[in-house]
């Protein structure tokens, strides 16, 4: 079956394989959008994380002919063409990164964090930091990573 | 400081010690950067692998044609397509590809290669094996019995390797004793669990194997691989991807790349080969556990006078690096404190189990789960604090352990005082809070060891380029540790030139030289030091070449900001290194600026019973907990974690402290929740459902610190420590526990149902167990029933209904099934392959189905597509109905309640599930449509008679709460991480005006193939208390009928369906009553 959507802003058309085909090998093969990662299959680690209509979304669970009009945004998209998101500059910032295949899950959990809540708690910023998995970091600087956006995105805005 | 630090000394260091930004970090955090499995080649094959289901078999026969024949397929290789030689680091013992027998369920027995991966797994499940299963040694006692069925025939009594040594006279220092300790401890597998799994992108042109990896050991790998290949080394070119996450688990020991670079060499083409989360469950190299016997003799002052150990450690059905673990675990810890006379004796087991290997740590968490827990006991008999026991016996700097292993810089004791500090040892100790503990816990490391021959070194090339760059070249590698980034700093360093005008290379066998990689926490010292060298060596070259051009000699001349000139020069007099640079290619026989750096670590080769200084700087750590136990449940909360490295000088500030943070994790991981339930062999899910990671969520209060430190002979003092930072944590906590609730758990992991066990044995005294039953469902047991599919999975066709009639329509014409989310049904073909049904009815776009309304009566009804999210957005939703709110909470993230809709969560009718349970609680009704027409029936009743075939849910409906009412929902996850429960309960609790109960309903989840349901008559008209509530749900024990697995055994999930259905109630009543208030 045909599914359209937009992917970052482009509209795609897909030829699924079949009805049931998953978002993250649309997105990993079909499309070659390798930024987002498969880590587990089962929405356990959060490291395939999308943005689907403002929501995070683990594409692994996601069959991807429900997503037909959907707008989606991948790590592909979140930065700009001269400059990083003040999110990606944030983890860059404050090295909130080691192996990085959980990264992009965690920028994207952010993005969708920030465009519904631009100044979230600690409790807010925590439940999204927890819902992808990070085996490198602790995630304390993760955390870090996320206050350090909101403060750039702060400043710029006020800019 | 034991020693002056040059570092501190006048000038000051430019680049070294600063958190510069992190050569990946641009690509890791765009997805640019690219992994193996992010790796496409033009024609490139996709790999599946057929894997044994038996720990120990003889194959009788594979028939590969069914898989041959089918569209898409370009090769299928056995053992009869490999060299037949066997491969290993120290003791060849596997086979690239089972020939004639296998070892443990997971071990290579066939592989495919296709056009994409569907077809690749579709083909591997028409391969045909007939196997004589041969009875297996599933343990280290089967292993070790008497007639034991031997893992291989040419290794008597399953032992693959032993130490045994005494140093100095230890029955001496026993007798001298005053206070001995002794006891067995026993540790855990742990699987490193990179989010990245093990994978490869094998090419074969004329004749040579180009191999993308993700490994940690680009030139080890190779030399294996090329054996594992049988082709000469040079036939073989490895070069390392991106590696996303490694923890010695991708330091060349599997199959997978052996594999994907045989199916490349038959099928003519690229091939890429990626292990799924079950397989490098079932086939990686995790953990070694110990069985670790340990006896201390003190002075009754607290003077260690002797050690012993006796040991053993399953090595697994390969051997890969098991010898050197072992070796490591039997002497590493004895550099820690200054024991006089150490014996041990140890011995690595073969078993039919998954082999086992390199991770973080490589032997030292088990040691130091047992040694320092006895430490820990042996302060207690002295009457000491543990610190200051601890304090008396460190090692020094000059101290040398009883291997002759040779302490130069060491600050142990400094971290000892920095770590109480932090975490406020001495203030908690004397104002103890109850059931609230410290534990403390030391570990040693190496730094680089002399392992795979009498080198242990580096060598690196730096060049200043004729742009006046810097390139570091050299073959070591980044797994993530921000090894790139800490090289490059060392040589901008040595250079004199801005940190981001050095570059630095990617390991690839056929332009780097020969290279170690990233093991024993050695990049940091021995690279370290080889770029360090070849830094100098370059900025030697460049001076003499500047000295030439300015006619001064070279001692006289400086760089400053990218230009060379004299030392007192104006401004004007300077030119920029790349003009240097330049004008010294470009003369007569000029010749580029390129410095040769090398480094062996000043260490020896030890000997066959591991005597020798294996490095030539050691690290140190002391780390503390302070934990909270939970006495009814068990449940161990982390408060706080404090760790001190001696890493000598820290080059990456952000990069030190992500490697402790990141090694701590990985420590409460082993400690705690890292565990899987196992049957014949295997875990009975291998995947991240039933192996939980440590998340976010359940992290304590960090602190990190390091010890004022100058290692002499690391590249500005530095030391490495990539691995120290997990050693001693699982022991730290277990020390905490036994300090906050008296219970001492010396069997990894510590889990809450054995802290429960210890604290109430009086529960558990008339349990009965039960034989552990089969597990249903993932391929592997569906394999090992002997069932190959021998079938390509259907294609599923979803279409989208328009009305709840539509949809009652297409499910009643048959071979349909209807998604709503759609989780269930990716699960579902994540895990067997195929679609629940051919048609896929998708429910999201029926109007009907997305209604969400509190009416004006203040009824509650939501559609079979709401998702869950929808209902946690609805803030009065929230505040009515508290136990929907504490379910939603409990459901887990906004992703997950984003995907799971109402339909989803009470339309497959189970119990464990949270959503109905909390309905249940409250009376909810569900509305449900069929061919007959709707009807309207009590969620309860649903559970009591199941819905009629081919009915679908169309909302539910709750009432609004009566005055004076409140609910709760409670979700047990015994590992404190988000999982399926132990047990989820749920409650509702009235009062009338004068306080007395008006209702009383509990639901409790999980425990039972349908919920229970309680509604307790007795209580109505009585004042409650707590006791109350607990006594009502005594018989909730006797009612429940849960299944042993991972999140608990029959008897515990009993106890805490009575303790949850307590809580659950309670905490109703309470906010009832908060209801009674004036101002509520």
């Amino acid at each position: 079956m045909l599914v359209k959507f937009k992917i970052n802003g482009d509209p795609v058309e897909v030829r699924l394989k079949s009805g049931d085909r998953l978002l993250v090998d649309v997105l990993r093969e079909d499309l070659k959008l390798t930024g987002t990662k498969h880590g587990c299959g089962i929405g356990a680690c959060g490291t395939c994380t999308v943005i689907i209509d403002g929501e995070p979304i683990a594409s692994c669970l996601q069959l991807a002919a429900l997503c037909e009009g959907a707008e989606i945004k991948t790590i592909e998209g979140v930065a700009g063409a001269a400059a990083l998101h003040p999110i990606q500059q944030a983890f860059v910032d404050k090295s909130a990164l080691q192996c990085g295949i959980c990264i992009p899950g965690h920028v994207i959990s952010a993005c969708a964090l920030f465009e519904k809540t631009p100044h979230p708690t600690d409790a807010e910023i925590r439940a999204s930091v927890d819902s992808v998995y990070c085996r490198c970091t602790g995630y304390s600087r993760i955390f870090d990573a996320y206050r350090e956006a909101m403060a750039l995105m702060s400043k710029a805005g006020k800019a | 400081m034991s020693r002056p630090n040059p570092n501190a000394a006048g000038g000051g260091l430019l680049v070294v010690g600063k958190d510069v930004p992190r050569t990946d970090a641009v690509p890791k955090v765009t997805g640019a950067a690219l992994y193996v499995a992010d790796l496409n080649l033009p024609g490139m094959l996709h790999a599946a692998v057929l894997r044994s289901p038996h720990p120990n078999a003889r194959i009788v026969s594979i028939d590969t044609s069914v898989a041959e024949a089918m569209p898409g397929v370009k090769a299928v290789v056995t053992g009869n397509d490999t060299a037949r030689r066997k491969w290993g680091a120290f003791r060849p013992d596997l086979y690239p590809l089972a020939i004639d027998r296998v070892r443990y369920v997971g071990d290579e027995v066939a592989a495919v290669a296709a056009g994409d991966p569907e077809t690749a797994r579709a083909a591997v499940d028409c391969i045909v094996v007939q196997y004589e299963v041969l009875p297996a040694v599933l343990s280290l006692d089967a292993a070790l019995a008497q007639g034991a069925p031997l893992v291989h025939d040419d290794t008597p009594g399953n032992i693959a390797h032993q130490f045994d040594f005494e140093r100095g006279d230890v029955d001496a220092g026993f007798k001298a004793s005053d206070v001995i300790v002794e006891g067995t401890w026993e540790s855990a597998r742990q699987w490193h669990t990179s989010l990245e799994t093990i994978g490869c992108v094998a090419q074969w042109t004329s004749g040579r194997v180009t191999m993308w990896c993700n490994t940690q050991t680009p030139f080890l790998a190779r030399g294996r691989y090329a054996t594992a290949l049988g082709v000469p080394e040079g036939q073989v070119r490895v070069i390392q991807t991106e590696v996303g996450g490694g923890f010695g688990g991708k330091s060349g020991d599997d199959n997978a790349s052996v594999i994907c670079a045989i199916l490349a060499r038959k099928a003519g083409r690229a091939v890429k080969l990626i292990h799924t989360r079950e397989e490098e469950f079932l086939a990686s190299h995790p953990r070694m556990p110990m069985r670790y016997w340990v006896r201390l003799g003190f002075s009754k002052d607290g003077h260690i006078l002797a050690k012993e150990i006796k040991m053993w450690a399953d090595n697994g059905a390969y051997t890969g690096k098991s010898q050197a673990i072992l070796g490591a675990a039997t002497v590493r810890h004895d550099a820690l404190y200054k024991y006089p006379n150490a014996r041990a004796h140890s011995t690595l087991v073969y078993t039919n189990l998954v082999p086992t290997g390199a991770f973080r740590g490589f032997g030292n968490p088990s040691a130091d789960w047992a040694v320092e827990q006895a430490w820990d006991l042996a302060a207690d008999k002295l009457d000491m604090d543990i610190l200051d026991l601890l304090r008396m016996n460190a090692a020094e700097p000059g101290h040398t352990s009883p291997h002759n292993h040779k302490v130069t810089s060491c600050e142990l004791k400094q971290c000892l005082d920095l770590t109480a500090k932090m975490i406020g040892w001495k203030k908690k100790r004397n104002d103890k809070k109850p059931d609230h503990g410290l534990g403390m816990g030391c570990s040693v490391h190496v730094n680089g060891r002399r392992s795979f021959g009498d080198w242990d070194g580096s060598s690196a090339i730096v060049r200043i380029n004729e742009d006046g760059r810097a390139t570091v070249i050299t073959g070591e590698g980044e797994i993530g540790q921000g090894n790139l980034t800490v090289l490059r700093q060392i040589a901008a360093e040595q250079l004199g030139l801005p940190y981001e005008d050095v570059d630095i290379t990617r390991p690839d066998t056929d332009v780097h030289s020969h290279s170690l990689g990233a093991l024993a926490s050695r990049l940091t010292y021995v690279a370290g030091n080889a770029v360090k060298n070849a830094a100098e060596a370059a900025r030697t070259q460049l001076m003499a070449a500047a000295a030439e051009q300015f006619e001064l000699p070279a001692e006289e001349l400086t760089i400053i900001d990218r230009q060379i000139g004299p030392v007192r020069g104006s401004e004007t007099a300077f030119k920029p290194v790349s003009a240097v640079v330049r004008a010294n290619i470009y003369k007569r026989n000029g010749q580029p600026i390129v410095g040769v750096g090398n480094f062996d670590n000043p260490s020896d080769f030890p000997d066959h019973s591991r005597y020798g200084n294996e490095s030539g700087a050691y690290n140190f750590t002391a780390q503390a907990v302070e934990v909270e136990v939970d006495r009814a449940t068990g449940q161990v909360t982390l408060l706080e974690v404090a760790s001190t490295v001696d890493c000598g000088t820290v080059i990456h500030p952000a990069a030190a402290e992500g490697q402790v943070q990141g090694a701590v994790t990985q420590g409460i991981g082993l400690a705690m929740i890292e565990y899987f339930d196992w049957y014949n062999g295997a875990p009975t899910d291998p995947q991240l459902k039933d192996y939980p990671l440590p998340g976010a969520a359940m992290m304590p209060k960090m602190h990190v610190a390091f010890a004022d430190s100058y290692e002499p002979s690391g590249p500005y003092g530095a030391k490495g420590l990539g691995e120290i930072g997990l050693d001693a944590i699982p022991a730290a906590i277990a020390n905490a526990v036994a300090d906050a609730v008296g219970v001492r758990i010396t069997e990894l992991p510590i889990t809450s149902e054995k802290i429960h066990r210890a604290l109430h044995p009086e529960l558990y005294a008339n349990e009965k167990t039960a034989p552990p039953a089969a597990p249903k469902g993932s391929t592997w047991v569906r394999l090992g029933a002997g069932k190959p599919s021998g079938a390509r999975p259907p294609e599923a066709e979803l279409v989208f209904a328009t009305s709840v009639e539509d949809t009652v329509a297409q499910l009643a014409a048959g071979d349909a099934m209807i998604v709503s989310g759609g989780t269930a049904h990716a699960l579902r073909r994540e895990r067997s392959g195929f679609p629940f049904a051919k048609r896929l009815i998708a429910i999201g776009r029926v109007p009907e189905l997305n209604q969400l309304a509190i009416d004006g009566r203040g009824m509650l009804s939501a559609g079979a597509a709401v998702h869950q999210q929808r209902l946690y957005d609805n803030a009065r939703l929230r505040q009515d109905w508290q136990a929907i709110d504490d379910a939603l909470d409990a459901v887990g993230h906004t992703r997950v309640r984003r995907m799971i809709t109402v339909g989803g969560s009470l339309g497959p009718l189970i119990g464990g599930f949270d959503l109905p349970v909390a309905l249940l609680a409250l009376d909810a009704r569900v509305t449900v449509a069929g061919p007959g027409g709707r009807r309207t029936l009590s969620l309860e009743e649903a559970f009591k008679n199941r819905f009629a075939k081919h009915e679908m849910v169309v909302n539910f409906e709750v009432d609004p709460m009566p005055a004076r009412t409140g609910s709760a929902f409670f979700k047990y996850m015994a590992r404190g991480v988000l999982e399926i429960p132990t047990v989820n309960t749920a409650a509702t609790v009235g009062v009338d005006a004068g306080g007395n109960c008006s209702k009383a309903r509990v639901v409790v989840g999980s425990v039972s193939w349908k919920p229970i349901i309680l509604d307790l008559q007795q209580l109505i008209g009585q004042r409650l208390t707590a006791e109350m509530l607990y006594e009502a749900v005594q018989g909730v024990r006797e009612k429940a009928e849960p299944m042993a697995d991972v999140r608990g055994s029959v008897a515990y999930k009993r106890e805490m369906a009575v303790e949850f259905a307590a809580r659950a109630l309670i905490t109703a009543w309470q906010r009832a009553t908060q209801k009674l208030k004036p101002n509520n």
